[in-house]
């Protein structure tokens, strides 16, 4: 799998990031440029924005990891949170990256609301042709689209999970990347493996410390009747051991893999990932014909039914979990945010009154503080009680 | 009744509003001793000094009485509209219908600090999963669980986009408890770009038309909504009817703040200064009353004005407010400290500016709601804040940091850095809880060693 993702970056040019599942990686590599999406790690001691009261730990380690890469040529940053939207000027005023603010409405029922959607689209693509990209023809987007090895694309899953460890595992380990590829620097005056193996150490020797998005590994992508991608297990695994658990959200960084080894330790088993960085935020399929008569249209409606707690009404994102909870089997959720996280912090109680499962929540102030052996002993009497 | 202007306590207020009822002094309707509100359990008045002018008595009373007015127009067969987040746009077309009258439920974040947390409303909030990670805005759920603080609205609308997450949020569970909600959108203010029609907004800011247009269609849909409320229609002259009344709701505080933030000695305190301005945003559920209020008030600071009387020593700081505070006594505790205000900028300076008559009404609602300094960037609002301290001749900002507000976390941080790049002025950052009791005295220091830091820089 690896393979396929370096040979699509083998003739690289320019690297753009982002990590909101609203940036759609067709339309920045139609444009012959190279979308990355970043998952932080976070860094530590590099440093753009420092910890402050009240910013969200995800907006700002992404900020962070942005402003410590080398050979990055541009960043996107989408207005689907405030704190997003705000990081956004720190990052233009410290950084000298050049960056764009991408306008994804919070509302979608309009027919306005779409349109700007896909005006702010064609804003993004003025903005990667001054970058250096070539102004896409619909040959080349179409080509994108169906590129099943596109980080973005939503045919596998794992193959997005794939694009996201070689983006965030690049500082992590170059030597695993050939060598014309772009590189990003190791920032850090401690290297990440360092963090990692930290928190391996804190985790004991029981634990595996394994790539971000090895629960799905075993997953099959479906379509869901509503056109939705869909999480399932394979036979095999959905009747494997363990209790069959949800993971419901916001984005996770990496080091939040060990919330995924933690479950998997104590006797539960993955059978949907509804964070942000898992299925939930991918794209349905794209339709062939529509795309065949106009892609760029075809991709803004596809990616602008991401369901997510910031739409309004997020109406979306229950009927997508209710669909592919019930098509899951999971038999509870542990439904995790960061700490000022306003928008999925909101959607806790919520979703507790509402699904009719277990809910155990977990907040996170992203910072490798919160308490490993709590987070295991809660995750461990979660699931003991679902046993 | 003219008196030499001085801050007074509520209970001198009914002691004095006793002997002027034994006078004969007319009131309004609303009117009468202040101190009833405390048997109603705004408590915190007991704390809070008072300008002891007439004006300052009618206002802090039209203040208070919002509920009653909001439950008299019920009664009278008005529809009721509540404009969330949403700080000068939609109650401008409201109130263009006769039938209708808006108002801002998110005022219920202020119910905390006046009933001293007693209310019960953020214990409600803290049940529905919006913890004291939340702005105090949160108030708002449990004022609608109870409804003892304001009628629920016929309509509910709320700006979303570009705005706090906290509120979007707790809005969003409100929708999920059943009351339907009116979204609309409001994109992030950009600049334009190479080639692309751009628009002066009032303000200074400018937009790209495009999003002019954008949020000129929002607002048609919530025409619609409003129409079918009235059941009859609202034209664009029944809307430059609405516009013109919300001008001189903004012409009157354009002259206040001009007097408040200028004239020496200071004519009027910073808190009824802070109740003057909240009114702009949604009339106080009753526009003429509101502007009425405002005239007597602006009549008393030029009476002062022009005898020389008012408030503070000359050696007053000249500070610039940036944010409101959740607790009111923190506008008196400035100015115990030695500081007062030349400056402010709470939120919604959009709603205090002239709205243009010269474009079609539509349209120059969608300018003011483009104006406004939180859909834009933090930058842009540093922008604007450094113009007014410019204009004001402040000598220090205080950022008025909001519990859990998701626009606090880094704005200041970006105020802070261009005012003291451009301007090279101290700048103090604090929070502000609903309830500062318990911190008065770390506050008190801080807010001491600003006017001290000032001080000492004259001197220099």
């Amino acid at each position: 799998m690896l393979s396929s993702v370096v040979s699509y970056m083998a003739e690289p040019e320019k690297i753009i990031v982002y990590t909101c599942p609203y940036v759609p990686a067709e339309w920045i590599a139609a444009h012959g440029l190279t979308p990355r999406r970043l998952i932080p790690l976070p860094v530590a001691g590099a440093v753009t924005i420092p910890r402050m009261e009240g910013l969200c730990p995800y907006a700002r380690a992404f900020v962070n990891d942005v402003a410590a890469c080398e050979n990055v040529d541009g960043v996107i940053i989408t207005t689907l949170c405030d704190q997003m939207r705000r990081v956004f000027d720190l990052l233009v005023r410290r950084a000298r990256l050049p960056a764009f603010l991408l306008n994804v409405p919070s509302t979608w029922q309009t027919v306005a609301a779409q349109r700007l959607y896909l005006d702010e689209l064609k804003r993004l693509s003025r903005f990667l042709v001054r970058l250096g990209g070539r102004a896409p023809d619909r040959d080349e987007l179409a080509r994108a689209m169906l590129d099943p090895d596109l980080p973005g694309e939503s045919g596998s899953e794992f193959r997005l999970q794939a694009g996201v460890r070689s983006t965030a595992f690049t500082r992590v380990k170059p030597s695993d990347l050939p060598s014309s590829l772009p590189r990003l620097r190791n920032v850090e005056p401690a290297a990440p493996e360092d963090s990692l193996a930290r928190l391996k150490a804190e985790l004991g020797p029981q634990t595996r410390t394994k790539a971000f998005g090895d629960p799905l590994r075993t997953h099959e992508t479906n379509r869901t009747a509503t056109g939705r991608p869909s999480t399932r297990l394979g036979r095999t695994e959905s009747h494997g051991v363990g209790v069959p658990i949800a993971v419901v959200g916001g984005p996770l960084m990496q080091r939040d893999q060990v919330l995924f080894d933690i479950i998997r330790d104590c006797g539960g088993q993955i059978v949907l990932d509804a964070t942000e960085t898992g299925a939930r935020g991918r794209h349905g399929p794209f339709d062939r014909r529509r795309l065949a008569d106009d892609p760029l249209l075809e991709l803004a409606q596809t990616y602008f039914r991401i369901p997510d707690a910031g739409r309004r009404p997020n109406s979306e994102l229950y009927e997508w979990l209710q669909e592919e909870l019930h098509r899951s089997g999971a038999r509870g959720i542990l439904f995790h945010h960061y700490v000022w996280c306003d928008k999925w912090r909101a959607e806790l109680a919520r979703l507790k009154e509402w699904v009719g499962l277990a809910v155990l929540g977990l907040d996170s102030d992203g910072n490798g503080e919160m308490s490993l052996a709590r987070l295991r002993s809660r995750v461990r009497a979660f699931l003991e009680m679902l046993e | 009744m003219s008196e030499a202007p001085r801050q007074i306590t509520l209970r001198e207020w009914d002691r004095r509003y006793e002997r002027w009822q034994a006078a004969g002094v007319p009131q309004p309707a609303y009117g009468g001793p202040l101190g009833r509100h405390v048997a109603d359990g705004d408590t915190r008045l007991l704390k809070l000094r008072f300008d002891n002018s007439p004006a300052a008595l009618r206002l802090w009373n039209f203040l208070l009485t919002e509920e009653d007015r909001l439950r008299a127009a019920r009664a009278g067969g008005k529809r009721l509209v509540g404009t969330m987040k949403d700080l000068g746009t939609v109650p401008v077309m409201a109130y263009s219908l006769d039938n209708l009258v808006a108002f801002y439920p998110d005022g219920a974040w202020w119910i905390p600090c006046v009933m001293e947390v007693n209310s019960g409303l953020l214990q409600i909030a803290d049940s529905l999963g919006i913890d004291e990670s939340f702005c105090p805005v949160r108030a708002m759920l449990g004022a609608f669980v109870t409804e003892a603080h304001f009628p629920i609205p016929d309509l509910l609308t709320c700006s979303v986009g570009a705005t706090c997450d906290d509120f979007s949020a707790i809005a969003q569970r409100l929708n999920g408890l059943g009351h339907p909600i009116l979204w609309w959108e409001i994109p992030h203010r950009r600049a334009p770009e190479e080639g692309e029609e751009a628009v002066l907004l009032p303000g200074g800011f400018s937009a790209p038309k495009s999003q002019i247009e954008f949020v000129k269609s929002e607002l048609q849909r919530v025409r619609f909504a409003l129409e079918d409320l009235a059941g009859r229609s609202l034209d664009d002259e029944m809307l430059a009817r609405g516009i013109a009344q919300a001008n001189e709701v903004r012409r009157l505080l354009a002259q206040l703040q001009h007097l408040a933030f200028t004239a020496a000695p200071c004519p009027m305190p910073a808190l009824e200064m802070l109740i003057a301005e909240m009114l702009a945003i949604h009339f106080c559920s009753d526009r003429a009353e509101t502007i009425a209020v405002l005239r007597e008030l602006l009549e008393e600071v030029n009476r002062r004005v022009a005898a020389g009387t008012g408030y503070f020593p000359a050696d007053a700081v000249r500070i610039f407010w940036v944010n409101p505070v959740a607790d009111l006594r923190v506008m008196n505790l400035l100015e115990d400290c030695g500081g007062r205000i030349c400056g402010t900028e709470y939120l919604f300076t959009h709603a205090l500016d002239p709205i243009p008559v010269d474009v079609p009404p539509l349209e120059t609602l969608a300018q003011m709601a483009l104006a406004d300094p939180m859909v834009g960037s933090a930058i842009d609002r540093a922008t604007r804040i450094i113009a007014e301290i410019c204009r004001f001749g402040a000598e220090a900002v205080i950022v008025s940091r909001i519990p859990g507000a998701s626009h606090c976390a880094l704005e200041g941080e970006i105020i802070a850095e261009m005012v003291r790049e451009e301007c090279g002025l101290p700048v103090l950052e604090i929070e502000v809880p609903p309830l500062t009791d318990a911190m008065a005295p770390a506050l008190r220091t801080r807010l001491e060693a600003l006017v001290e830091t000032v001080r000492d820089r004259r001197s220099r």
